[in-house]
C-alpha cells in the first residue's frame, strides 16, 4: 500500500461507495464489497469517519425533507369518498415505505462504518443507524403535518372498522363484497408498514382513538336508546372485547411489533373506561325518565350504579338531575300529586344508585324545598296515604318501619352491622351523621320536609274527620286497619285522637240501634246522630242554624234516648252538619234527594208557607241573609223556588207555572264544604275576641279607617303574648263583618250600622 | 208540596252534665279523660260526691287512696261520700 495518498482518487472511491455524496447526476455502477472495505480504511487513515457520517446524514435529511415528505403529504388532499381516501392513504404509506427501504444498503454501510470506526458514537441517540433513519423520517413527517391529514387517515380506518363492526355500515359506504378481500389485504399491509416505520402511534394513534371513541359513542347510543328495562353493561363489554379489541390487535400486532401487545392492553383499559363513561353519561342524560319509569327501569339503574363506581361522574349526575327536575317537575304546571309520585320514584331510584343515601339527600333537597312552598303538600301526602287505590306512598307505609324520632341515637341494628360500615362519600355534609341518612325512609323523609310529625298527623286527623262526616256510611273497618298501620309508624300517642274518632263512629251506630228499638224515641222518621267526643275531633265549623220545629222535636227525643242510655250525659247538636234523605212530592213529579240540613230546613219552611221574605226566613232560621240566599239557589236550580220580587221568594209547585225557566240556571256553587274549621276560620275566631273592642271604638268615635283600628287594637288589645294580627288579616275580618251586616264600610271608613247604635 | 224526611243523620257532640268543665283534680276537661285513660265517656266516667262536686272516677279514687286519715273531697274538704244518684 502506497503511503502517498491520492485525495482525488480517495474522494471518488468514497463517492462510489456512498453515492449519496455524489452531487453529479452521473450514474455509476455499484461499488463492490472489496471497494467498500478499501474505502473504510481510507476513511480511517484520513480520520474522516465523523465527517463522512455527518455529510451522509445531512444529505439524507435534506432528501427526506425536500422531496419525500412533501410528496408523501401531497397524497393528503380532499377526497370525494371514503374509498378514495382509503387508497390514497395506503399509497402514501407505500410511497414512504419505499423511500425508507431505498436507504437500506446505504444504512447497512453506515452501520458498519459506525461500528468499526466510531464505536463510541451514536446517531441521534440511537446505536443502530436504521433506528436513526426511522426517527429521521418520523420527525420530518410530523414537522410538516398538514392540517387536513386526519381526514384521509380517518377514511382509511373507518372503512376497516365498519368492515369489522357492522355490514350495514359497509353497505352504507357502498363497499362491494368482492372488494372486501382486497381491502383486507391492503389494510393489513399498510398497517404492517406503519409498524415497521414506527409511525403507527405518532401518525395514526390520535385519529384512531377518536375514531374508536366515536364508534363507542354511536354504538352505546344505538344500543340503549330509550330502553331502560334491560341491562346492557355486559353486552357492551362483550362488544368491546369481541369487536373493537381484535380489530385493534390486527392493527398493532403485526410481525414487527409483538411488543405492542402491551400497547393494546393499555388501549383496552382506556377504551373500557371510556365505554363506562359514555354509557353512564347516556344514562345520566336519561335519568329523569328512568326515575319516572321506576321500577321497570331498575336494570338501567343497576347499570348506572356499576358505572358510577368505575367513573367519576357523581357530580355530573347531581347537576344534571337537579336541572332536569327543575325544568320538568318543580314548576307551577305540575300538580302536587305528580310531584309526589316523581319524588317517591326518585327516592327509590337513588336508593339503588347509592345505598349510602347521600345522593338521595343531595338530589332531593330542591324537591323538599319546593314541596314545602306548596300549600297542599301535606294534604296530598296524607290523602294518597289513605287512598283506596294502591299507590307508592301507601305501599311505603305498609312496608316501612317506625319513623326515627331520636335521630342521634345509635340503633342496635347499626351496632350489629358494624362490619358493613362504609365511609361517607367525599361530598358528604359533615354536619349530618350518616346514621340519619341511612335510616331515612320515604315517609319519614316526607315528614321531615315539615319538620314535625304533629303537622302530618293533624292533617290526617282533619282528613279523617272530613271523610267520616261527609260519608256517613264510612267503611270504619278499613279506616281502623289503616290507623293501625299509621300507628306503627307515627306512634300510638300521635294517633290516639283518631282512634277515639273511629270509636265514636262505631259507638254512634250502636246508640242508634239501641234508640231505634224504643218506640217512644223514634216517632216519625229515622233520626240518628253521629255523636262526637268533641275534645278529640278537630275544631268543627260553628255555623248557626235553627232547624224546623218538627226536626227540633225529633232531635230532642233522640237526646232523651241518649240521656236514658248514658247517665249524666247529654247531646249538643250541630244543627248545620249532617245529611238528610228527603222525598219531595209535587203535583207533577217526585224528587228524592240527599241534602244538607240547611237545605231541608228551607224547603220545610216553604212547605208551611209558600212565600218568604229573605229577612224573615233569615230570622227564623238564624242564618245570615247572604248565606241563606246562596243556599236557596239550590232549590232555585230545581225550579222549586223563585225570587218573584227582590228579596221575596215563592214556592213554585208546578213547572208550567214557572215565570221564568231561566231560574234553573241559578245553581248554587255547591262546594263540598269541609265540616272542619279552616285555619282562616280559626283566625277569625281569635279575632272575634277583639270584636267588643272594635264595636266600643266605633261607638265612641263613630267611624274609623282600617289603619286606625289596627293601631288602637295594637295599643290596647294586643298586649302580652296573645296574638299578633296583620293589617291584612284585620281587613279580612272586618270585611266579613261588613258582609254579615254587622259593619258598614263607606268612603274608606268602617262604622256600625244605625240600628245597632239604637239598641 | 209534601216534604217527607226519610232519613236524617245529624251530628252532635256529647257532654257530661256537670257544674264544671274541668276535673278539679287533673284539670283535664270532663269531656276528655283522666291522664291514665285513652278513651273518654264510658271508659272514664265521672262520679259525684254528696257535696255535689264531681271528678273523673279514676282521679277521685286515686286521690282517696292517697289520703291516709280522712276521706275528704279535694274541693270542699267535706267528708267524701259517693252520690249514687
Ligand atoms: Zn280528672
Ligand atoms: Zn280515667
Ligand atoms: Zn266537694
Amino acid at each position: 500500500m502506497s503511503l502517498k495518498i491520492d485525495y482525488n482518487d480517495s474522494w471518488n472511491l468514497i463517492k462510489k461507495v456512498f453515492p449519496i455524496l455524489d452531487e453529479s447526476s452521473s450514474k455509476q455502477q455499484e461499488a463492490s464489497e472489496n471497494e467498500f472495505y478499501k474505502t473504510l480504511s481510507v476513511i480511517e487513515n484520513l480520520n474522516l469517519a465523523e465527517i463522512i457520517k455527518t455529510m451522509i446524514l445531512t444529505r439524507v435529511e435534506r432528501e427526506i425533507r425536500e422531496s419525500y415528505v412533501p410528496k408523501f403529504w401531497s397524497y393528503f388532499v380532499k377526497v370525494e369518498n371514503y374509498e378514495e381516501g382509503f387508497f390514497k392513504f395506503s399509497k402514501a404509506i407505500n410511497f414512504i415505505h419505499d423511500c425508507f427501504m431505498q436507504y437500506g444498503s446505504l444504512f447497512l454501510k453506515l452501520k458498519i462504518l459506525n461500528k468499526k470506526l466510531l464505536p463510541e458514537s451514536n446517531i441521534y441517540g440511537n446505536e443502530d443507524p436504521v433506528d436513526a433513519l426511522r426517527l429521521l423520517f418520523r420527525a420530518t413527517l410530523l414537522s410538516q403535518l398538514p392540517i387536513e391529514h386526519k381526514d384521509i387517515i380517518e377514511n382509511f380506518y373507518i372503512i376497516a372498522l365498519s368492515e369489522e363492526n357492522n355490514r350495514d355500515i359497509a353497505d352504507f359506504f357502498n363497499l362491494s363484497q368482492q372488494s372486501e378481500n382486497n381491502y383486507n389485504l391492503i389494510f393489513s399491509e399498510t398497517n404492517r408498514k406503519l409498524n415497521k416505520l414506527d409511525l403507527l402511534e405518532p401518525l395514526v394513534g390520535q385519529v384512531l382513538t377518536s375514531l374508536i371513541y366515536t364508534t363507542i359513542e354511536n354504538h352505546v347510543q344505538k344500543t340503549c336508546k330509550d330502553s331502560f328495562d334491560s341491562s346492557y353493561l355486559t353486552t357492551l363489554e362483550t362488544w368491546l372485547e369481541t369487536v373493537i379489541i381484535p380489530w385493534l390487535q390486527t392493527i398493532y400486532c403485526s410481525e414487527y411489533a409483538s411488543v405492542n401487545e402491551e400497547a393494546v392492553k393499555r388501549f383496552q383499559r382506556k377504551l373500557l373506561n371510556f365505554l363506562y363513561e359514555t354509557y353512564a353519561k347516556v344514562r345520566i342524560n336519561q335519568l329523569f325518565n328512568i326515575i319516572i319509569e321506576f321500577p321497570e327501569s331498575l336494570p338501567a339503574l343497576e347499570d348506572l350504579r356499576l358505572c358510577l363506581q368505575k367513573t367519576d361522574l357523581r357530580s355530573v349526575l347531581i347537576e344534571k338531575l337537579q336541572k332536569s327536575m327543575e325544568t320538568r317537575l318543580l314548576h307551577p304546571g305540575v300538580s302536587t300529586p305528580d310531584i309526589l309520585t316523581a319524588y317517591v320514584a326518585s327516592i327509590r331510584s337513588m336508593r339503588v344508585l347509592d345505598p349510602s343515601g347521600l345522593l338521595l339527600e343531595t338530589v332531593t333537597q330542591p324537591v323538599h324545598q319546593y314541596l314545602r312552598s306548596r300549600d297542599d303538600t301535606v294534604r296530598c301526602v296524607v290523602s294518597s296515604l289513605t287512598e283506596e287505590d294502591p299507590n307508592d306512598l301507601a305501599e311505603e307505609l305498609v312496608r316501612g318501619n317506625a319513623v326515627h324520632v331520636d335521630e342521634n341515637a345509635l340503633s342496635d341494628e347499626d351496632a350489629e352491622n358494624w362490619t358493613k360500615w362504609m365511609p361517607d362519600p367525599v361530598e358528604a355534609d359533615p354536619n349530618k351523621s350518616s346514621n340519619i341518612r341511612r335510616s331515612s325512609d320515604i315517609i319519614s323523609m316526607l315528614v321531615s320536609v315539615y319538620g314535625s310529625k304533629e303537622l302530618f298527623v293533624n292533617e290526617y286527623r282533619t282528613l279523617l274527620a272530613d271523610r267520616l262526616l261527609s260519608q256517613f256510611s264510612c267503611d270504619t273497618e278499613k279506616e281502623i286497619r289503616y290507623l293501625e298501620l299509621l300507628k306503627l309508624r307515627f306512634g300510638d300517642s300521635q294517633l290516639h285522637y283518631c282512634e277515639v274518632m273511629l270509636k265514636d263512629v262505631a259507638d254512634s251506630k250502636r246508640i242508634k240501634t239501641h234508640i231505634a228499638q224504643i218506640p217512644e224515641y223514634s216517632e216519625n222518621f229515622n233520626m240518628s246522630a253521629m255523636i262526637l267526643s268533641a275534645q278529640f275531633w278537630p275544631a268543627l265549623k260553628d255555623e248557626k242554624l235553627e232547624v224546623h220545629p218538627k226536626i227540633k222535636e225529633q232531635m230532642a227525643l233522640y237526646t232523651k234516648g241518649f240521656e236514658a242510655l248514658k247517665g249524666s250525659r247529654t247531646l249538643a247538636w250541630k244543627n248545620h252538619l249532617g245529611v238528610v234523605d228527603v222525598e219531595i212530592d209535587l203535583p207533577d213529579r217526585k224528587l228524592n234527594l240527599s241534602v244538607t240540613p240547611v237545605h231541608v230546613t228551607i224547603i220545610m219552611h216553604f212547605e208551611d208557607k209558600k212565600e218568604w221574605a229573605l229577612d224573615e226566613l233569615s230570622r227564623v232560621m238564624q242564618v245570615p241573609p247572604t248565606i241563606l240566599r246562596r243556599k236557596m239557589g239550590f232549590w232555585q236550580s230545581y225550579g222549586l223556588i223563585e225570587e218573584v220580587k227582590p228579596d221575596l221568594f215563592c214556592l213554585i209547585e208546578e213547572i208550567e207555572n214557572s215565570v221564568s225557566k231561566a231560574a234553573s240556571e241559578i245553581v248554587e256553587d255547591y262546594e263540598s264544604e269541609s265540616a272542619m274549621a279552616s285555619a282562616q276560620d280559626q283566625r277569625k275566631e281569635e279575632l272575634q275576641t277583639f270584636w267588643s273592642y272594635i264595636t266600643g271604638m266605633l261607638m265612641n268615635l263613630d267611624s274609623l279607617p282600617l289603619e286606625r283600628i289596627h293601631q288602637m287594637l295594637k295599643m290596647f288589645a294586643f298586649q302580652g303574648p296573645t296574638i299578633e294580627c296583620s293589617l291584612q288579616e284585620l281587613r279580612h275580618f272586618l270585611d266579613a263583618k261588613v258582609r254579615e251586616h254587622e259593619l258598614v264600610y263607606s268612603g274608606g271608613l268602617y262604622k256600625l250600622p244605625k240600628s245597632d247604635i239604637l239598641t | 208540596m209534601k216534604v217527607t224526611i226519610k232519613n236524617w243523620v245529624g251530628v252532635a257532640t256529647w257532654k257530661w252534665v256537670a257544674n264544671d268543665d274541668n276535673c278539679g283534680i287533673c284539670r283535664m276537661p270532663f269531656d276528655g279523660c283522666c291522664p291514665d285513660c285513652k278513651l273518654p265517656g264510658d271508659d272514664c266516667p265521672l262520679v259525684w260526691g254528696q257535696c255535689s262536686h264531681c271528678f273523673h272516677m279514676h282521679c277521685i279514687v286515686k286521690w282517696l287512696q292517697s289520703q291516709q286519715v280522712n276521706q275528704q273531697c279535694p274541693m270542699c274538704r267535706q267528708e267524701w261520700k259517693f252520690n249514687n244518684k
